[in-house]
């Protein structure tokens, strides 16, 4: 495993964590723009966690100590991704060749667990939120694979490092860019359905029946909710920042120019996200499985089309 | 040789003692029980022995009925057989010490320990047999044995509606066996395995795919797996156990031992075991989320694992026609591992469905609930197995998992079809995996949290000791494989060394992956505990209370309320609805105030329905048409024997 002691790795690490909430902060203020509202101040998403940390629990009596694991395991696990995560063109805290399969496959451990704690609690709306969790993630894994499988022809590599840093870059200014442009479409939709954006899931909806992900969290409460919340917020990084690095050729320029274009990008993405959410509602429920298949029929396309592109 | 032969026969002394001793109940199964686990543990102490030290292969030959010899021999993909036949059997069996528990079935159970005795020896057999006749007899063996165990409750219509069933599948697979065994002895003239990879190539295809059916309809390749979810259910769960964690493997073992016997160049032989595994994983898991008694679940599961199984072996097969070391070498052994990986977890989850039922008396997954808090031991382990099945990390399943898609991958260079295989394999791969996952919360989620769903669910209480400690044993050891692959990859890979190309490939790609992984789970542990020392320290002084789960508003809960499995697996059901024919049966609301109504629902397996239709019926409407040559008339039977013989004579 290639370890990078190099300072502006982790700098770059924790300053993307950092600015995670700041970022969520964007598609509200986005979103308030187009309601025609002044929107809740920009660093709405720091306060919100520390008053969650500064608050206790309530704990239902049918709940088990699963309940408590779903919250670290969701953070933890959403956390490592980051840490493999070469950002701004920076080589990542720690790579190696292999990488993003296990790392794709402790996002699934992280969800399996938030799954096990909505059904933890009993509660008939968990357990439905739950169902369509699963469902719809099985789909958005077969869509990312598809992805790796084509950066992996393309490339030959199998980790965000060598994607983004190694020899062999995939972005939208190499050779494949038609294919890359596929890619990104798909893993746009990937992220909204992920993080359980509109037109998957709709974060700000009123009615339990009609959610995905938040009425998974109904029950957790104070710090816990605050870990969940802290882990949405590294997944949402994670996939902003994997389609940033696949639109603007970072290994070219240096550190800090790099880290400006950055955030400018990562805050256009998450204003995107805002526009979507402003401008659409939410699918009914049986219309989500098309609209994330759809993403999977553009990447198998790409895919297919290495067939005659890439000898 | 000598080890093997003294585990085979403390093993046998096992058996036999339980028929002598059957009226002194505890004793006999004292003596049966310690007997087979020391035999099991010698053999599997000398597999793994030998695995270790690379031992040269040892062969034992001994001729018999002047024409026939019995040869067997230990090579490494023997020996690496022969490690999780003697685990599974030695800790299924300390289960069963437990789990057999009625004292007035002293007979019966007698005589399940004969054939469990019976099972492992031909099991140990198949995985050394060394010519045509020994595999064949050893196999005939193995499937009378298990046939024997699957209706120890025989009173039960469906215990033997399911024997009945297995018993058919058994046989007509032997049937295919013996007829690839035909077909390789009309080639070679003789029984040993030495002349198998000189023959032509299009026979070489032919007998596999004969041999394929058969050893596939014993492995539970889809649509040959019809079996598997009546006889598990049916079946003890120590029984269950290790058919389903052991014997299904030998019919993979079978596959690739002809398939290296027969030292294929084509890639077609790949692409069938990939589509093949495909259709298995897939359809195996959507259908196991789709059935509601737990036995029946895993043994739908059984299929999807045989189809990663397939899919790793596929990959390596492909691998070695297109001559791409690394795609053979880290498909064969992903594939292998898997086989020892589905065995641990495979069995761990049948004692722990086993328990439940034993403890609830319901294996129906809607009816049960909340039995995390009642039997913390099972549940945990159990939870151990559901995210290893899930081939999450940091346990074993995703160790062989991620071989086979590290193989799978480096695939993707070559061009043509076998490009678009490994593209099918990945994306099966991350199907199954997603699947899977959704199967196991289901499982989890409705058997062991939430609230009971009956009053059954809630009277229940742990399991005894030996029903628990097996589990126990078996969860560490798949947590241990996930933490510290290296050692299990290595010896996976030297059983596939027996391949030609992969004999002087050093591995030198398997250790840092390996060590990579290992340090990438280590990592996860250590983050997980401060982020668990951190939560403790940011709930130091404050208010931690406990109430019911909020009920959106709705103040009258009852346990019937919550999401069942049923409600959880529709929606994946329905979209796989093609494949998978559910029928509904409820009473519609048709007044205000509505009064009591009825819900069912069942998943029908389509190849169950399209064997019916298309082999079952027709076959009997012929047969039925035939039924005036079964007379009872002795001296006519006699007659169409000695037909039979001039008419061979004639032809041969």
């Amino acid at each position: 495993m290639d370890f990078t002691f190099s300072f502006t790795s982790f700098l770059s690490l924790l300053t993307a964590v950092s600015l995670a909430p700041l970022f969520m902060g964007v598609i509200l203020k986005v979103k308030a723009f187009f309601g025609g509202k002044q929107g809740p101040p920009w660093l709405i998403k720091y306060y919100t966690l520390i008053k969650l940390l500064r608050k206790g629990s309530v704990y239902s009596t049918s709940t088990t100590f699963i309940f408590k694991l779903g919250p670290i395991i969701s953070f933890v696990t959403a956390f490592m991704l980051l840490l493999f995560f070469p950002f701004a063109g920076l080589p990542p805290v720690l790579s190696f060749h292999g990488d993003v399969i296990i790392l794709f496959y402790l996002l699934g451990l992280g969800r399996f667990f938030t799954v096990l704690a909505a059904l933890d609690t009993a509660s008939p709306f968990e357990g439905m939120g739950a169902a369509r969790e699963v469902f719809f993630s099985t789909l958005a894994e077969a869509t990312i694979f598809v992805i790796l499988a084509l950066f992996f022809r393309l490339s030959g590599s199998l980790s965000f490092a060598e994607y983004f840093t190694g020899d062999q870059i995939v972005n939208l200014w190499s050779q494949s860019a038609a294919l890359i442009l596929l890619v990104l479409i798909a893993l746009f939709i990937v992220l909204l359905t992920e993080n359980s954006r509109v037109p998957v899931d709709d974060p700000a909806t009123h009615l339990e029946l009609t959610m995905i992900h938040e009425v998974m969290i109904l029950d957790h409460s104070g710090p816990d909710l605050a870990l969940i919340e802290m882990g949405a917020f590294c997944k949402m990084l994670f996939y902003s920042a994997f389609i940033s690095s696949l639109l603007y050729p970072f290994h070219t320029g240096s550190g800090l120019y790099n880290g400006l274009i950055f955030s400018i990008i990562m805050t256009l993405i998450y204003a995107v996200v805002g526009l979507v959410e402003s401008i659409t509602a939410r699918y009914k429920m049986d219309m989500v499985p098309n609209f994330i298949l759809t993403s999977f029929a553009l990447v198998f396309f790409a895919t297919i089309l290495t067939m005659e592109f890439v000898q | 040789m000598n080890l093997f032969f003294l585990a085979l026969l403390l093993i046998s002394a096992g058996g036999t003692q339980a028929l002598a001793t059957f009226r002194l109940y505890s004793l006999m199964k004292v003596g049966a029980v310690t007997a087979i686990i020391g035999g099991c543990a010698l053999g599997a102490c000398n597999a793994v022995w030998r695995l270790l030290q690379h031992a040269d292969p040892v062969s034992y030959s001994h001729s018999w009925l002047q024409t026939f010899s019995f040869s067997l021999k230990i090579d490494a993909i023997s020996a690496f057989f022969l490690v999780p036949v003697f685990i599974i059997s030695a800790v299924a069996a300390l289960y069963s010490f437990q789990y057999l528990n009625d004292a007035k079935r002293g007979a019966g159970t007698a005589i399940n320990y004969f054939f469990y005795a019976l099972l492992i020896i031909s099991m140990a057999l198949v995985a050394c047999a060394d010519n045509l006749i020994t595999f064949a007899l050893a196999w005939e063996l193995m499937s009378v044995s298990s046939f024997f165990l699957v209706i120890y409750d025989v009173q039960k219509k469906a215990t033997r509606d399911a024997g009945y069933i297995y018993f058919l599948f058994t046989q007509a697979g032997a049937l295919f066996i013996f007829a690839g065994f035909g077909f390789l002895y009309s080639h070679t003239g003789n029984f040993g395995f030495e002349a198998l990879a000189s023959i032509p190539d299009s026979a070489k295809l032919i007998a596999f795919i004969l041999i394929l059916i058969g050893c596939g309809s014993k492995a539970g390749i889809m649509p040959l797996h019809i079996w598997l979810p009546y006889a598990h259910p049916a079946a003890p769960s120590h029984v269950s156990a290790v058919m389903s964690g052991v014997m299904i493997k030998m019919g993979i073992y079978g596959i690739v031992r002809f398939y290296l016997l027969l030292e294929p160049t084509s890639a077609l032989f790949g692409q069938i075991i990939i589509t093949l595994g495909t259709i298995s994983g897939i359809l195996g898991v959507v259908y196991a989320i789709g059935k509601h008694d737990i036995k029946r679940l895993l043994a739908y599961h059984s299929v999807e694992n045989i189809g990663i199984i397939l899919l790793g072996l596929g990959i390596g097969m492909l691998g070695t026609a297109t001559g791409n070391k690394t795609m053979a070498a880290f498909g064969f052994a992903g594939g292998l591992l898997h086989v020892l990986n589905h065995s641990l977890f495979k069995s761990l989850l049948f004692m722990g469905a086993g328990a439940v039922i034993q403890q609830t008396g319901s294996a129906s997954i809607d009816q049960l609930g909340g039995l995390m808090k009642k039997m913390p031991v099972t549940g945990r382990s159990f939870l151990i197995g559901s995210i290893s099945i899930s081939g999450l990390p940091p346990f074993n399943g995703f160790i062989s998992e991620f071989l086979i898609y590290y193989g799978a991958f480096h695939g993707l260079h070559l061009q043509g079809t076998s490009f678009l295989f490994s593209v099918l394999a990945i994306i099966s791969l991350a199907t199954i995996g997603g699947l899977a996952a959704a199967c196991f919360t289901k499982v989890v989620g409705v058997v062991f949290l939430g609230e009971p769903r009956s009053d059954f669910a809630a009277r229940a209480s742990e399991a005894g000791f030996f029903m628990v400690l097996p589990q126990l044993l078996l969860a560490a050891l798949c947590l241990g494989i996930g933490i510290w692959p290296a050692h299990f990859v290595q010896v996976a890979f030297e059983a596939s060394r027996a391949i030609p190309l992969l004999a002087n490939y050093e591995p030198t790609q398997f250790m840092p992956i390996m060590t990579n992984i290992s340090r990438t789970v280590i990592l996860f542990f250590l983050l997980f505990f401060g982020i668990t020392l951190l939560r403790k320290l940011f709930y130091v002084g404050k208010e931690v209370t406990s109430s019911g789960t909020w009920g959106c508003g709705f103040t009258q809960p009852t346990a019937r309320m919550q999401y069942t499995g049923t409600s959880y697996g529709d929606s994946i059901v329905d979209f796989f609805r093609p494949f998978i024919r559910v029928e509904k049966k409820y009473s519609e609301i048709d007044k205000i105030f509505p009064g009591k109504t009825t819900y069912s629902s069942h998943v029908h397996d389509s190849s169950e329905i399209g064997m019916n239709t298309f082999l079952v019926r027709p076959v009997l409407y012929l047969l039925n048409k035939l039924r005036w040559i079964q007379h009872g008339n002795i001296q006519l039977y006699i007659g169409y024997i000695v037909l039979a013989i001039v008419v061979m004579l004639i032809f041969i």
